[in-house]
């Protein structure tokens, strides 16, 4: 009796202590791999039921659409609204995802870059175009070939939209270009997003600069030019997307915006606007993908196709006011809300669109990007 | 055998809390070790290099914003000891039948989120609110001034966050003051500033060192205020720090920034101990034994 009373505590102390350093050894092994997309597998279709977890981006669905799904496939989704930025997602789902587990996600939805990132690492699976009969039947031709996933092999599109100016026309009438941003007149009321991507390019553009042409070396140019700007406090602050409540107060009177921001801003206050910056726009869209281990693939196709439905598209094109990808939507709308139909900014002309060029990462290997993105952090974060 | 099984009950107490503080301290604390000293990246992979370099260019990349954020939460620190220590005395002595209520209006805030909190500073503190209106009404603004994104609207946020952690401590030692001692001082001929400074500072000095730890090493950490009401030059480590993890995937980078944080906290911290704590804390057996 006395001996077994007294190793108890002892064994269990061994066992926790052995497992914690087995523990430490899986996990310092695991992490020292890196990841490769050499034998990324193609999401299996077939009969879609069961239940559908969703990952996306806040007020980026109508409360309509998911209901109105599951009536009509008795599939039951799980939205959630867990993608606040690209790269706080990543750092929040790298770890699952580097270990082949989804965290239970069967669609998650991120920006351009960031898809082909993920791609890149083995995160996302192939998609099987035969059981996405729908979305590449109504798919817009200019967003069938993007330079990061020719053919759409993993990423299907959810929305898009423009990165430019937002401007409160009654306090900063003249901002027509990026340019216009650094007057000192507006010293201290403006601000720039604190996406390298959308806030640099768009600073290299206005001096002529084609994004993804442009060199390290430019790229290392405009986020100097930003610098000098941020320095000498032109530019109060690097935003998200909560720049809309400091225009809406007034206390910055231009920002580095997105297009869809600006359309719902409006609706409370008629002076801010969305503004197409002289030298063009930066266009992106943010993709659905099935990433690795997800759950129920079936299912996911069969939502993807079903958003790729006019119909169902254009209910919600009404509510996030955003470019949609999908053909036949500005017919539907032009019947139902004539206004937003002939919005450019929901359904862009070509000559609107004529200078804007599509998101891309700085150029060059994994060192030169890095450099980069330092260079941007250090601006941001300085 | 009692004995024995008496002797194992206190490692058997423990043992939950070892257990939990090995899982989510000791382990996290050995992989930023390892990670502060590999290189490599995401996409490659990481690799123990013993690369401490990682460390110096660290330190010396981001040597303004460690010194940012020694300086305002140093200053958070200073104003919440000025501000807390009278208001714990009035609500120790003063409050009467208000005390309890008191301490729940210090407490309330803690029902919100510390998130909504900050940011309804941004409220406060926006360019034409009444607050800056009429601070450049009295010309401790100028006219085209603004306290939003401003360092001391950073400071203004970390004072009214950790307030309630200078003045729990403080009230708590406030409140076990021995009366009759002030009443002695008093009967000795001393005035009341004497008084304060002679016996109620020194007595409720452990309740101040307490209140000024729980204070200053949240905030030198903090980076919320710093996200929300600062500006382009306001960033403390702890914002370098998130975007060296989230935006550039930087591990390395970021756990030797981690790790050279709780160092020089953790050396501040002695100091403070060592230089302004062990009297006032240990006074009473120093006498002892003089």
């Amino acid at each position: 009796m006395t001996d077994s009373t007294w190793k108890r505590p002892v064994t269990r102390l061994a066992i926790a202590a052995a497992g914690l350093a087995a523990a430490l050894t899986v996990v310092a092994c695991g992490s020292t791999g890196g990841t490769d997309n050499t034998d990324v597998p193609t999401a299996p279709g077939g009969k879609a039921s069961g239940t559908l977890n969703i990952s996306n981006w806040p007020l980026y669905i109508d409360d309509q659409t998911i209901s109105d799904f599951e009536k009509k496939t008795g599939i039951k989704v799980n939205y959630t609204e867990d993608v606040n930025s690209n790269t706080d997602f990543f750092g929040k789902v790298q770890p699952l995802l580097s270990n082949g587990d989804s965290g239970g996600r069967s669609i998650l939805t991120v920006t351009d870059w960031m898809s082909k990132k993920m791609y890149d690492l083995g995160y996302l699976q192939k998609l099987n175009p035969d059981d996405l009969k729908t979305v590449f039947n109504h798919l817009i031709p200019s967003l069938q070939d993007p330079a990061f996933d020719p053919g759409r092999t993993y990423s299907i599109p959810w929305q898009s939209g423009m990165t430019g100016l937002v401007v409160r026309t009654d306090l900063a009438p003249d901002i027509k270009s990026i340019n216009d941003l650094f007057d000192p007149k507006y010293k201290g009321k403006v601000t720039m997003l604190d996406e390298l991507r959308d806030s640099a390019a768009l600073v290299m553009k206005a001096d002529g600069v084609e994004p993804s042409e442009a060199s390290t070396e430019e790229w290392l140019a405009a986020v100097d030019k930003v610098k000098g700007a941020k320095e000498s406090g032109q530019i109060r602050r690097f935003t998200g997307n909560d720049y809309v409540q400091d225009l809406a107060k007034g206390d910055v009177v231009a920002a580095i915006g997105w297009s869809g921001d600006a359309v719902q801003a409006q609706a409370d206050n008629p002076n801010i606007e969305y503004v197409q910056p002289e030298q063009g726009c930066i266009l992106w869209s943010d993709n659905m993908s099935i990433p690795v281990g997800a759950p129920n693939s079936p299912a996911a196709y069969e939502f993807m196709n079903y958003v790729y439905e006019p119909e169902n598209q254009a209910q919600i094109v009404e509510y996030v006011n955003y470019i949609s990808p999908v053909t036949g939507v500005k017919e539907i709308l032009t019947k139902k809300d004539p206004e937003l139909a002939n919005n450019e900014l929901i359904f862009p002309s070509e000559k609107f669109l004529s200078k804007c060029s599509n998101q891309v990462s700085p150029p060059g290997d994994d060192a030169q990007q890095k450099e980069v993105e330092n260079a941007w952090l250090s601006v941001v974060e300085g | 055998m009692t004995t024995l099984r008496q002797r194992l009950v206190p490692y058997g107490l423990m043992s939950p809390g070892l257990l939990w503080l090995a899982l989510f301290f000791v382990v996290p604390m050995f992989f930023m070790a390892w990670f502060s000293v590999s290189s490599g990246s995401l996409e490659a992979g990481w690799s123990l290099t013993w690369t401490f370099s990682n460390y110096t260019d660290a330190i010396s990349n981001y040597t303004t914003q460690f010194g940012r954020s020694f300086l305002y939460a140093g200053a958070a620190t200073i104003l919440c000891l000025l501000l807390g220590y009278p208001l714990a005395y009035a609500i120790a002595f003063k409050a009467g039948r208000w005390q309890n209520l008191m301490l729940f209006a210090v407490i309330a805030p803690f029902f919100t989120t510390y998130l909504i909190r900050t940011i309804a500073w941004k409220t406060i503190l926006e360019d034409s609110s009444p607050v800056v209106s009429f601070l450049k009404t009295i010309q401790v603004l100028p006219s085209d001034g603004r306290v939003l994104a401003t360092s001391a609207a950073v400071i203004a946020g970390l004072t009214y966050n950790f307030l309630p952690f200078m003045v729990l401590p403080l009230y708590a030692s406030l409140e076990r003051l021995d009366l009759r001692l002030l009443e002695a001082s008093k009967d000795l001929y001393a005035s009341a500033t004497q008084t304060f400074f002679r016996v109620t500072l020194p007595l409720t000095a452990p309740g101040i060192i307490a209140g000024v730890l729980l204070t200053f090493i949240p905030a030198v950490g903090d980076y919320v205020n710093a996200t929300f009401l600062g500006g382009v030059n306001q960033s403390m480590i702890g914002n370098v720090i998130q975007a060296q993890y989230l935006v550039i995937n930087d591990y390395a980078t970021a756990a030797a920034l981690s790790f050279t944080l709780m160092i020089i906290i953790l050396i501040a911290v002695m100091l403070y101990i060592r230089f302004a704590g062990t009297e006032a804390l240990m006074g009473d057996e120093e006498e002892a034994s003089a």
